[in-house]
Order: structure tokens, then sequence, then C-alpha cells
């Protein structure tokens, strides 16, 4: 056992936060203009790579978590435009891809060259897993793939989309550039949180892709546990990032900020509500790390920790940003600032990925060795 | 960060769980429902070794890191064994032999430590005070020098094994002018005169430790009784509580598994409307935050432990977070569990209602939850 951060790791993370911090102050913007810069900083480091293939001296998803809080934090749109595109997009090529797939597709993600995004989400997607309504149909060398898909994020910016659909009796992913003919990339959604991300809906008829950039067929359940799994991964260090970033305004507002002459943390009613904020967002890191190690070990438990570990950091999410948004009472409530915007964005966390209900539906079956 | 266990310590663990399924866990409910203490359990855990894990083999231990002592702990209420009885062990082992180990000598640790470790003698800890709990400073208790010996005047209250102990570790001012640096500690032994204690306290939970009220009323003991320096107890006793926040931990942390396994076997069993309740979501929902709660309260315990067998003497934030998240964090999943057994859960058949009631002292012993959160927030 060891619960401590290696040399490297700690040098790695505060070469991440010097990055990160240079963009804190625009946390509130759009991230087109930030996006590209920020890719080709990050691609100078281990942290596009991690999780996508190893890297010396690095923990993989444990490594990247550490870093993903610091990032989330600093800046929560571009956290999750990033991650989308590396993890998400990035890891279905690692995980599922073919060496020409990855030659065209995976090789300028991490050098910062190209932003992906990921259409999985449906309408009708449900806990039971059930087909995609999206399909991809062969017509000669080409697949061409028609559907719906919501809530996009990058949709609007991404150079080339993944998108899941029914293939062949299984599942398939289909790499679609964004100028391929057929596909309609909706206008930027007005969102709660994360409003610097672009997201967006995606309709695609009859779009024509290449054979050879579509993975698949895959069974179903284990291509959606996997690309599920990959966005529990960015969602749960979006909720840590929303946790450090609430907590620490929180706790130098309550130092800084005097009542009755003297800090308002000398007031048990503040430094109480500071004390379980910070158990909850260590309780959290410890459950988020030990859920990466899970994954990087490939064991079975991975899925239901990792499911575990949303639910508990998206729920504790809004509760740590709530209790700082207390602590600055009237400061905390001016927009924009990081305590709001932690608060509103813990939300998304609660309903992206898997939901806290259905990831609760799916814990409880796999402990009772039900769902299908 | 590396959350494995040795091949070793996982093998040590199902040990234990067959040891206590075997030798403890038949007997548990006589003994809670008559609220008694297991004496043979306690001596047979003294022959397993589990008494004095992390002491020296010369003086009767194992030897074991504090990892495999935490693994032991949680590995005890995994099997069912009850929260009095694993509350009688931490405080015979952590807060008695452990203090006695550490700052006792080396004529004090072989007197003592080898009974303790076997379980031929049981041991206790007397710090709290009627108008003394937290605040460790305002105690009463006075240990007054004559000659070569001291003379303890007071009372102690809410002693677990006070009623059962053969040796006590005992907290008292030997400088009532000062405040936490008057506190120094001794060792009593039963029998001593002017040393006696209460009877048995009745409880909510926790039935089979035995606590009670320790009275002393010029209890004469020899200077050598003193451990360490005199001055040095307030030190003793945080190294202490912070056992109390973490290995003490494990076994509730134990018993939680244990409750998810007996939830599950129950949901699936268990027939209403045509169909196991398992294959409810309101049922799913409970069982889950059971298991989440597990999850996330193993590794703030694990944590503690690590930091100890790292060399870190004092961990007081990470035990602090610890006992705060599993004191307060878990009660609603250990209610969760009696919902999901129902009428049956409440009563003393099934032994959720047991859990329940012993997982409650968890927000209030070792320091309430609002003690944690004055240590943490002080800390930040």
């Amino acid at each position: 056992m060891n619960f401590d951060y290696s040399p490297k790791e700690k040098a790695f993370l505060e070469e991440i936060g010097a990055i990160v911090s240079q963009y804190a102050s625009q946390a509130g913007s759009r991230v087109e203009k930030p996006l590209a810069l920020i890719l080709k900083k990050l691609a100078a480091t281990p942290y596009l790579r991690l999780g996508i293939e190893p890297v010396d001296g690095m923990e993989g998803p444990q490594s990247l978590m550490a870093a993903a809080q610091k990032f989330a934090a600093a800046y929560p749109s571009l956290y999750l435009s990033v991650e989308m595109s590396t993890r998400v997009f990035g890891g279905a090529l690692s995980r599922f891809g073919s060496a020409t797939q990855k030659e065209k597709f995976l090789t300028p993600l991490l050098k910062g060259e190209l932003v992906g995004a990921m259409a999985l989400s449906e309408s009708s997607m449900n806990v039971e897993n059930d087909a995609l309504a999206t399909t991809g149909t062969v017509d000669g060398d080409k697949v061409l793939v028609s559907g719906v898909k919501s809530f996009v994020i990058n949709g609007p910016i991404a150079n080339v989309i993944a998108v899941a659909g029914a293939y062949e009796g299984g599942t398939g992913i289909f790499f679609v550039p964004a100028d391929a003919p057929g596909l309609t990339i909706g206008e930027p959604l007005g969102t709660l949180g994360f409003e610097g991300a672009l997201i967006s809906a995606v309709s695609l008829e009859n779009c024509p892709v290449d054979k050879n950039f579509v993975i698949g067929p895959l069974a179903h359940k284990e291509a959606m546990d996997a690309l599920k799994l990959m966005e529990n991964q960015v969602l749960v260090g979006a909720a840590l990032g929303a946790m450090s970033a609430a907590f620490e305004a929180a706790k130098k507002h309550a130092k800084e900020h005097k009542s009755g002459g003297r800090p308002i943390i000398a007031y048990q009613e503040v430094a109480f509500k500071l004390a379980e904020m910070l158990t909850m967002v260590q309780t959290c890191e410890l459950l988020a790390q030990r859920a990466c190690w899970l994954l990087k070990n490939n064991d079975n438990q991975a899925l239901e920790v990792f499911l575990c570990a949303k639910v508990m950091c998206g729920e504790c999410a809004e509760k740590v940003a709530s209790g700082a948004l207390q602590i600055l009472s009237g400061s905390g409530f001016t927009a924009p600032n990081p305590t709001e915007r932690a608060y509103r964005n813990a939300k998304f966390v609660q309903i992206a990925g898997v939901s806290t209900e259905i990831a609760r539906v799916k814990i409880g079956d796999m402990e009772l060795g039900y769902g299908k | 960060m590396d959350f494995s266990f040795t091949k070793e310590q996982l093998m040590f663990k199902e040990e234990v769980i067959r040891f206590a399924k075997k030798e403890i866990v038949p007997r548990v409910a006589e003994h809670e429902l008559a609220c008694t203490f297991d004496f043979e359990a306690f001596r047979k855990m003294g022959e397993f070794g589990i008494l004095g894990l992390h002491f020296p083999e010369e003086l009767g231990g194992q030897g074991a890191d504090v990892i495999t002592t935490v693994l032991a702990g949680e590995a005890l209420g995994e099997a069912g064994v009850d929260g009095g009885l694993t509350l009688a062990y931490g405080a015979h082992t952590f807060l008695c032999a452990d203090t006695l180990f550490r700052h006792g000598t080396d004529a004090q640790r072989k007197k003592y430590i080898p009974k303790l470790a076997s379980g031929q003698w049981i041991g206790c800890m007397g710090l709290t005070e009627p108008g003394a709990g937290s605040d460790v400073a305002s105690m009463k208790t006075e240990a007054v020098k004559k000659g070569d010996t001291y003379v303890l005047n007071g009372s102690k209250i809410f002693i677990t094994n006070g009623p059962i102990a053969d040796v006590a570790v005992v907290y008292a001012k030997t400088d009532p002018s000062q405040q936490h640096a008057g506190i120094s500690a001794f060792v009593v032994e039963k029998g001593t005169p002017g040393f006696s204690s209460g009877e048995p306290l009745k409880k909510m939970g926790v039935h089979t430790s035995q606590t009670s009220e320790l009275f002393f009323n010029d209890c004469t003991i020899p200077a050598q009784n003193l451990l360490g320096q005199e001055g040095m107890g307030f030190q003793m006793a945080m190294e202490t509580v912070e056992w109390d926040r973490s290995a003490l931990l494990a076994p509730f942390i134990g018993s939680g598994s244990y409750l998810l396994k007996k939830c599950v076997r129950y949901a699936k069993e268990r027939v209403q409307f045509g169909r196991p309740i398992g294959h409810f979501q309101a049922t799913k929902h409970k069982i889950a935050d059971i298991k989440i709660m597990l999850e996330a309260g193993r590794s703030l315990v694990y944590r503690i432990a690590w930091c100890k067998d790292s060399g870190k003497p004092l961990n007081h934030l990470e035990a602090a977070v610890a006992k705060l998240f599993a004191g307060d964090w878990t009660l609603q999943p250990m209610n969760d569990a009696m919902l999901i057994f129902g009428g049956y859960g409440y009563c003393h058949e099934y032994d959720v209602e047991r859990c329940f009631r012993d997982g409650r002292l968890a927000p209030i012993g070792g320091g309430t939850s609002d003690i944690q959160k004055m240590i943490i927030s002080r800390l930040m």
C-alpha cells in the first residue's frame, strides 16, 4: 500500500497546475480559443497520453485523475472539452481502434492537433443498455450512418465525431469527419453549467463513412460499458475539480472575511461546515484513486467501484459547492465565480454519463448478481 | 498510490474470518441479548494472536504491521463478530496495551504485554471523566506524589472493559495548575487498594462490552507505575485516540461488509408482489448506498494504517476525517439495511438491528463527530 504520489507524479502535477492556472481567469468563457492553445501545451507533457498509452513513471488513470482534478478546478469547461476529446474519443480509439485508425486520428489527437467528440447519447437510452437507434449500414466500401445524437460535447468544434450505433448485429463506432455529407451539427445548447463547453445535437442522414474508419461490430454491452466508463472517469475528475475549487474558495474566504471582529472560520457554524466539506473532498479523492487503481490493474471490480465513485463524487460535489456558497454568502451568489460555477457544474456530473440513479441500479444489480 | 495488500495480508484476513466464524460468531447472539462479556471468545482471540498482533514476538505478539492489524479488525466485523467484543478488543489492545508498549519501561513491557497479548489479562484505559470528555484538560482526577508512591483520587466514566479489566492505563493530573501539560499516565492494577469499578452501564448498543465508571479513593500505587514522564499524558492520550480513529474503525467497516452480504442474501430470497425484493429499484438503491459507503470509508481507514506503517506517529487530520466519515455517513446505510429487512430487521433474530445499535456509537465514541470537525477545522 502507498497513499502518496511518486516524486515524478508530484513534479507532473505541479507542471499541470502551472499550465491550467494560466487559463483560470477565462473559466467562464467559451473554449474555442483556449482549446487549441492548451492542447499544444498539454501535448508537451504526459497529460494527453495518460490512460491512452503507457507513460514511464506515471500510474496511468491514477496520475491522470490527480491532474484532472487540478484542471477541472481551474477551467471546468475547457477540462470537459479536452477530456471528452482525449479520453472518450481517444479512449475508444485506443481500446478498440485498428492501427490505421490510430494513425489517422489518435496520433494527431495526442499531438494536440485534432479535436474529437463522442456522439453516444440518444433520447431513448436507459438502464438496460438497449440497442442504439442510430444505425450503420454497409454500402460497398462505405457505411451509411443515420440517427440523432443528443448532448454531443465538442459537437460544434470537433474535427471528427465518433458516432456509436447499431452495426452488423452489434455496436459500431463510426468516425465521421466534420465536413461529411449528411452530417448536421446543431446550434450550441444553452446549459446550466459548463457554459463554456460547446454541446450540441448531431443528426446523421445516410452519412457515408469509409469502412476503414469504422470500429466493430463490438458486443453491445462491452462497448457501452467501456464508453460509459470512459465518460465516468472524465466526470469523476470534473466532480473532484468542482469540489476543490469550491472548498478552496470557501476556506480562503473564511480565513479572510471578518465578522464580529474575527475571521468567520473562528465560528463553529463555518469551521464545522468546512470540516465536513474537507472530509467529503478527501473521501472522494481516495475513492476515485482506488477506482483508477482497479482500472489500471484490470480488476473486475473496476466498473462497479467507478460507478460508486461517480455517485459519491457527483453528489458530494453539489454538497461541497452548496456549503461553500453558504460560507461565501453574498459574494458567492454573484456570478461569475468559482463557487457558483462549481454548484451549477455539479448537477451535470450527476446527470451525464451514467446518471446517479442508473448508477445505483447498476451497483445494486452487480451486488445482487442481476443484470444483463 | 497503491491500494494492494500482500498475499500474506489477504491470507491472514481470511484466516481471521474463518476463526471468528467458528469460534466467536456462534455465541454472539446469546451474549448480546444477555449483555455479558464473552470471556471464552476473548481468550481464544488471545490464543489466535489477534490481541497482540502488532507487538514484537519476544513480548508475545506477532510482529505484524499496522495494515495487517487493521485487516484483522475488519475481518472480525466481516465475520459477524458484534461491536461489543470488537470494542473490548480495541480498548484492550490499542488504548491500554499499545500505550504500555510505546511508553512503558522495559520492565513494564515485559510485565504487561505478554499477559495482555495472550488474553490472560484484560486491559482498559481511563481518560474520560464525568466533567471532562473531549475537554481532556479539565480532568479532575489527581495523582499526588508521596515519597515513592503516587496517590490517585477521582473518577472516570464510560470505561470500556472497566468492570473486567486486570490492568488500567489511567490519566490524572500531577500538576492541576497546568492544562494539558499537567496530565500524566499511570498503570493501575486490579486489586490495588482504593481502586474500584462501578456496575456495567446499560447501553443502546455494544452490549457485550462491559462499560463502567472507575473510582480512585486514595489509591496508592508505586511511583514506578508512572508511564513515561510526568506531564506526558496528554501526548500519549492523543496517540492513543488516533488508534481509536483508525484500527478501532476497522471492525466497523468489516461490519458494513457483513451487513451488505446479509442484505443481498435477504433481498434475493424475500419475495413480495411476486418477485424477490432485490428486483425493485428502491432495494437496489439501498444496497448500492451501503456498497458506496463501504468503498468510500475503507480507504480512509487503510490510509491511517499506512501512515503509521510509514513511520508517521501522529496523523490527526487523516484520523479525524476517517472518524467523521465513518461516524456520520454510515448511519443512513445501516438504517437502510434495517429497512430492507422490514419488520424482521427490527427483531433480534436478524442481527441487522444489532449492527445498527452497535454502529450508533461510531459518531460518539473516541471523540464525537463535532470534536472531529473541530480538529479538522483547526488543521486546515
